[in-house]
């Protein structure tokens, strides 16, 4: 790409510094399923900052590379070309021992389920990423963390014995208790009814307001994004749109936006560059 | 449905191939067992059939006093004169007839030493030229005093060849001899030694007043055994000289197959009821696997009942696949276990058992194989098949935990049984005069069953205890290892119990081992008061009693000599006793050699021609001090009779009555004593080392003699109870095996249906290191249950032992607890060597296929 004679708008981008806002970052991130016909390209040359203390939601049509982009950030995944960084770290040059020791101490997770470990009661599950470290638990914050998700009745409960949501509300604690740099949820309200979706949502966005933990979250539920205070648009494995304070009026209007938009199978970082020329322009 | 089953087992294959593992597991380690105990069984029946090949046999109608050629313990009989062969053989119908002379003999081999294996005879047989039963492989028949020939098994283990000279000790001499010939029986021994000599020179060291026990008979082809039998009859009892009966070859062989049976009877029950508990541990292996199996694919079985397959299709499909898997593993496990059993035999021949070379499979064990594999593969399947296809198909969709069997009916029947086994063992204990050993049998068994059915119960109750350790040392990996492993007690328990049987086995064997080795030194200790003694397995030679009177080292010696005789009590009927044993003692070694508690009565009476007799046999006969007592043949005559001078209670003499040498010499025929010990101490100023010189100088010649000091001694004993171990430790081998690979099923299976929540834990930081410590120490838990478990039901077993058995010389319980923490140390290896490859594949499963697997 560096050959090509026009200076490309994205590329204008990628070789931008990392602002000091930010507490994760990609720089070019690419992402290839398989090899050779049966290559898929999961992310074509993402670049994206998640600022601090913020919950950001990623969204965009279900294959769009958001679980994706949340396991690359995440190093969950390994990464095809590009730099992921983590506060201050570039995580796609650690080896296998650091990135356990990245997710250990400095990320939190979320899953849409199988978020606990059956055999540990609700209070275990909370501190298990800090007795696999070895830390000691921090009592005030765990009691904090417990109240705020309303669980200080169910804590020596397994987690069969709980609901959906004070399932999910547990690994929310989970991720908060260990102070991560960052928390990923990747559709943390997907299999919630509507009431204990807004009880996490509420949640994580106080998480955010009062304990200033920053949080990336994967939502395909426009209701969902509201909650955020910045929406990242993808599509076609590129960022296609973004929306500061999003209200659900505006996230259906860029979905919609979006479905309205061609997709061409060829050129994909080409099309998305026109892409995102075409809609970053809409913020609110 | 069918093409769904199929396409199943290709989907999972990791799974199906597990899944056959198990069975091909539980399956081997039954069809190992039952073909173990059919090699075994048929090599000893194979040395009845090729050694007793006669068409009748003709000898002593008399029950009385004599030892056959096979050492059977069995009723002896009175003797029949060798020269009634020679009238037989003129009998309508026979076509030869043999006095069949033989005798122990001792064969010195190549290196020197005596060719002879711990468990088997050496024997001396008389080569008759025209005996068809045997031929000469290469070389001549032997001719004269000074030749011999080798049967062809005896010659290879000896490293000689047919022409060398060498030793042998017969007739309490040593005499040189030349190998003439090899001679080929067609049969595998068990590694007897058996040494052919000329007939005149056996009859004049085995027969020398021209007597044999039997005379074997063949008839002329188209003569059936009965009426050879009914033509002998007449003869024989129109006969003077001798009483004399004659029965068929196949009543001698079945008599001698059930003497050997009966000798063998306890290794044979033992193996049957290890064969029974393996069909148990197979059982829960292969259902294990099976209700793991269909756990995991609930969901899979969900679909298709929710795109329209009716419960009976998906039972049916899920069965299917069980059939398959069952048979598969059946027919693997049959060569598994007998690869297993190969493996053992290739054992025992390097301790110089030869087993038979038949293949040790019959149509029972491959039914009983076949049938356990494929019938509790599909019933382990059917329960959580039915399950899986009643369940309502969005019900299995959604994500729940399956809910664990309730374990109540299996701990009730667990509990009832462990109850009774308990309560045997404890009559047994207490009452003394019940039918101790039975009970014990019966109490073990029970218990054993009842502890396989109560394990989950303990897995879930006490594990806590032994996984504190581990808790509290390894955080938080320990914590986790522990949780996973009480999470399914039943998978647990199930997976423990081959260990379980085999650590019981163990563990109740060294205790015995343990307790007959304080046993018989408290007893050596206690009795025996002489510097050296001298012996043998097989008597010790008359030359040898004079060589050692004649050292100048020696002070004192005196000479113990048993032999069998019949007793007479006051106020019994002559003729309805079993022979049984006396040991002779010279007066003067009361004090000087030998010490015997006497409960009542003196020692020195004994001197006057009076007997003592021990206290277990003269409550079980009614005889007190000073009763007349009868030595006699089972016809009435009368050799002797005595007094009972003496009550003793000593465990030092083994028979239950004791007399003067002179005694014995009048009561027992010349031909039936054996020495059995040399009991020496040194002449004045002598020191112990310097007479162990010159007596080991003086033995030496003998190869078989012994020279040992108490400790030796006791060593000695310790060693030959440690032989009788190693049967146990082959089996112990096999349950090791099988619980090994018993892990590493149930831990790649576990690992398999942990898949998401070993991501989530690496994904909240986990490392694989960790991740295999817990796996690890899953399996060291799982074994070490096992282990204790076991180890704690053997010592209870054995326990009982030294109680019920005091009469025999167990009179001492010693709990060997460096053993039985080696066992502990073997179970955590074990533990570790299963944990190796599942430990591995669950740290190298990428954390994402992990989160995101389905
Ligand atoms: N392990 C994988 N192997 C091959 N292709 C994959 C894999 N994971 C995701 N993909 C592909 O990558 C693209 C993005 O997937 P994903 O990030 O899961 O989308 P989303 O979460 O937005 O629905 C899709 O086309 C999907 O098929
Ligand atoms: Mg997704």
């Amino acid at each position: 790409m560096t050959d090509n004679p026009t200076p490309h708008p994205l590329e204008i981008r990628s070789a931008t510094a990392i602002p000091a806002s930010a507490i994760a970052s990609a720089r070019g991130l690419v992402k290839t399923y398989g090899r050779g016909d049966t290559a898929v390209q999961a992310l074509a040359a993402v670049d994206v900052d998640f600022t601090r203390g913020e919950l950001t939601a990623i969204m965009g049509p279900s294959g769009s590379g958001k679980s994706t982009l949340l396991h690359c950030m995440a190093g969950l995944d390994t990464i095809t070309s590009g730099t992921v960084t983590i506060d201050g770290e570039d995580v796609g040059r650690m080896n296998q021992r650091q990135l356990t020791k990245l997710r250990r101490t400095r990320l939190g997770f979320i899953f849409q389920a199988f978020n606990l470990v059956p055999t540990l009661t609700a209070a275990e599950n909370i501190t298990l990423p800090l007795d696999i470290a070895r830390r000691p638990v921090d009592r005030a914050h765990f009691d904090q963390v417990v109240a705020a998700v309303g669980l200080e009745s169910r804590l020596h409960h397994r987690p069969s014995e709980l609901s959906g949501g004070q399932q999910q509300r547990v690994a929310c604690a989970r991720a908060l208790v260990a102070k991560p740099a960052v928390i990923f949820a990747d559709e943390p309200t997907g299999n919630l009814d509507s009431r204990a979706a807004t009880e996490l949502l509420g949640f994580l966005r106080r998480s955010v307001d009062d304990l200033g933990q920053s949080v990336v979250m994967v939502t395909h539920d426009p209701r969902t994004a509201t909650y955020a205070h910045r929406v990242l648009f993808l599509a076609d494995g590129g960022l296609v749109g973004e929306l500061v304070n999003p209200t659900q009026a505006s996230v259906l209007e860029v979905l919609g936006s979006l479905d309205a938009a061609p997709t061409a199978d060829n050129g994909n970082a080409d099309n998305d560059a026109d892409d995102s020329a075409m809609l970053l322009p809409v913020r609110v | 449905m069918r093409r769904v089953a199929l396409r199943g087992i290709r989907a999972h294959l990791v799974r199906f191939v597990l899944s056959v593992l198990a069975v091909a597991l539980g399956v081997a380690f039954v069809a190992g067992t039952f073909s173990l105990r059919t090699m075994m069984s048929s090599t000893f029946s194979g040395i009845v059939d090729s050694t007793l090949l006669g068409d009748a046999y003709v000898r002593g109608a008399e029950p009385a006093l004599g030892r056959s050629m096979t050492g059977t313990t069995g009723e002896t009989r009175n003797t029949v004169p060798a020269g009634l062969a020679d009238r037989i053989a003129t009998v309508r119908g026979v076509d030869q007839a043999f006095a069949e002379i033989s005798g122990p003999i001792v064969l010195v081999g190549k290196d020197g030493t005596a060719v002879q294996s711990t468990q088997s005879p050496s024997f001396g047989v008389a080569l008759y030229p025209d005996d068809a039963t045997v031929t000469i492989a290469s070389g001549r028949a032997p001719n004269g005093p000074t030749e011999i020939g080798l049967e062809s098994a005896t010659l290879t283990s000896s490293g000689l060849s047919v022409g060398d000279r060498t030793q042998v000790v017969v007739a309490g001499e040593i005499r040189t001899v030349q190998i003439t010939g090899k001679i080929s029986m067609g049969t595998a021994l068990a590694g007897a030694t058996i040494v052919y000599l000329d007939v005149a020179t056996a009859t004049a060291i085995y027969a020398p007043d021209g007597m044999v026990s039997t005379i074997a008979v063949y008839a002329h082809p188209d003569v059936t055994e009965t009426s050879l039998v009914a033509n002998l009859a007449p003869v024989l009892s129109r006969d003077q000289t001798a009483v004399a009966e004659a029965l068929t070859g196949d009543a001698m062989r079945a008599e001698a197959r059930t003497d050997i049976e009966a000798q063998l009877g306890f290794v044979q029950a033992f193996m049957l009821v290890f064969a029974g508990i393996s069909l148990f541990v197979g059982a829960f292996i292969i259902s294990n696997t099976f209700s793991m199996l269909v756990r995991q694919r609930t969901r899979e079985f969900a679909l298709l009942r929710a795109v329209g397959a009716s419960p009976t299709q998906v039972f049916a499909s899920i069965l299917t696949q069980a059939a398959v898997v069952g048979l598969l593993g059946s027919a693997l496990g049959i060569a598994g276990g007998l690869g297993l059993v190969s493996l053992l035999r290739i054992g025992f021949d390097q301790v110089g058992m030869d087993l038979s070379g038949s293949i040790p499979l019959d149509a029972p064990t491959v039914i009983v194989s076949l049938l356990v594999g494929t019938v509790v593969a599909v019933v382990a399947a059917a329960l959580p098949a039915r399950r899986a296809a009643l369940t309502a198909p969005v019900e299995a969709m959604r994500e729940t935990t399956a809910t664990e069997r309730s374990l109540l009916v299996r701990t009730i029947v667990g509990g009832v049984l462990t109850t009774l086994g308990a309560a045997g063992l404890v009559v047994a204990l207490l009452a003394p005069d019940s039918d101790g050993s039975a009970l014990v049998g019966v109490g073990a068994g029970l218990l054993a069953l009842g502890t396989l059915l109560l394990a989950p119960f303990l897995v879930r109750h006490c594990l806590g205890v032994l996984a504190a350790v581990f808790v509290a040392a390894v955080r938080p990996l320990g914590r986790l290892a522990r949780a996973n492993v009480a999470r399914n007690p039943r998978r647990t328990a199930n997976t423990a119990s081959a260990l379980m049987v085999g650590m019981a086995l163990v563990g109740a064997a060294s205790v015995l081992a343990a307790s007959a080795t304080v046993s018989t030194r408290a007893i050596v200790d206690d009795g025996w008061t002489s510097d050296f003694s001298i012996r043998s397995t097989t008597g010790v030679p008359v030359g040898a009693v004079a060589d050692i009177r004649a050292l100048d080292t020696v002070g004192a010696m005196d000479v113990l000599a048993y032999g069998p005789t019949v007793v007479v009590g006051p106020g019994e009927r002559a003729g309805t006793q079993d022979a049984s044993f006396a040991v002779g003692i010279p007066a003067e070694a009361f004090g000087r050699t030998i010490d015997l508690d006497v409960v009542e009565g003196s020692l020195d009476t004994l001197a006057n021609g009076a007997v003592a007799v021990k206290a277990a046999t003269a409550k079980e006969r009614g005889w007190s001090l000073g009763d007349t007592v009868t030595f006699a043949s089972r016809a009435g005559a009368v050799s002797a009779s005595a007094r009972v001078g003496a009550i003793i209670d000593s465990n030092l003499v083994s028979v239950p009555i004791v007399m003067s040498d002179r005694l014995l010499a009048q009561v027992v025929p010349p031909g039936q004593v054996t020495i059995e010990f040399l009991l020496v101490n040194a002449a004045p100023d002598v020191t112990a080392a310097t007479l162990r010189a010159d007596l080991v100088k003086a033995v030496g010649p003998y190869v078989v003699l012994s020279v040992s000091d108490k400790g030796d001694f006791a060593d000695d004993l310790a060693g030959q109870v440690n032989q009788i171990l190693v049967i146990l430790y082959a089996l112990l081998g096999l349950s090791i095996i099988i619980a090994i690979l018993g892990i590493v099923n149930t831990l790649a299976l576990s690992v398999i249906e942990r898949t998401r929540e070993i991501g989530l834990m690496r994904a909240v930081g986990l490392g694989r290191l960790q991740l295999a410590g817990i796996i690890t120490i899953e399996s060291v838990l799982t074994a070490l249950f096992g282990t204790v478990v076991g180890i704690v039901l053997g010592v209870a077993v054995a326990a009982v032992m030294p109680t019920v058995f005091n009469g025999v010389g167990l009179t001492t319980l010693a709990i060997p607890w460096a053993q039985l923490a080696g066992m502990l140390v073997l179970a955590v290896v074990v533990g570790v060597l299963a944990a190796l490859w599942p430990a591995s594949r669950a740290a190298r499963l990428p954390v994402l296929d992990a989160v995101a697997s389905d």
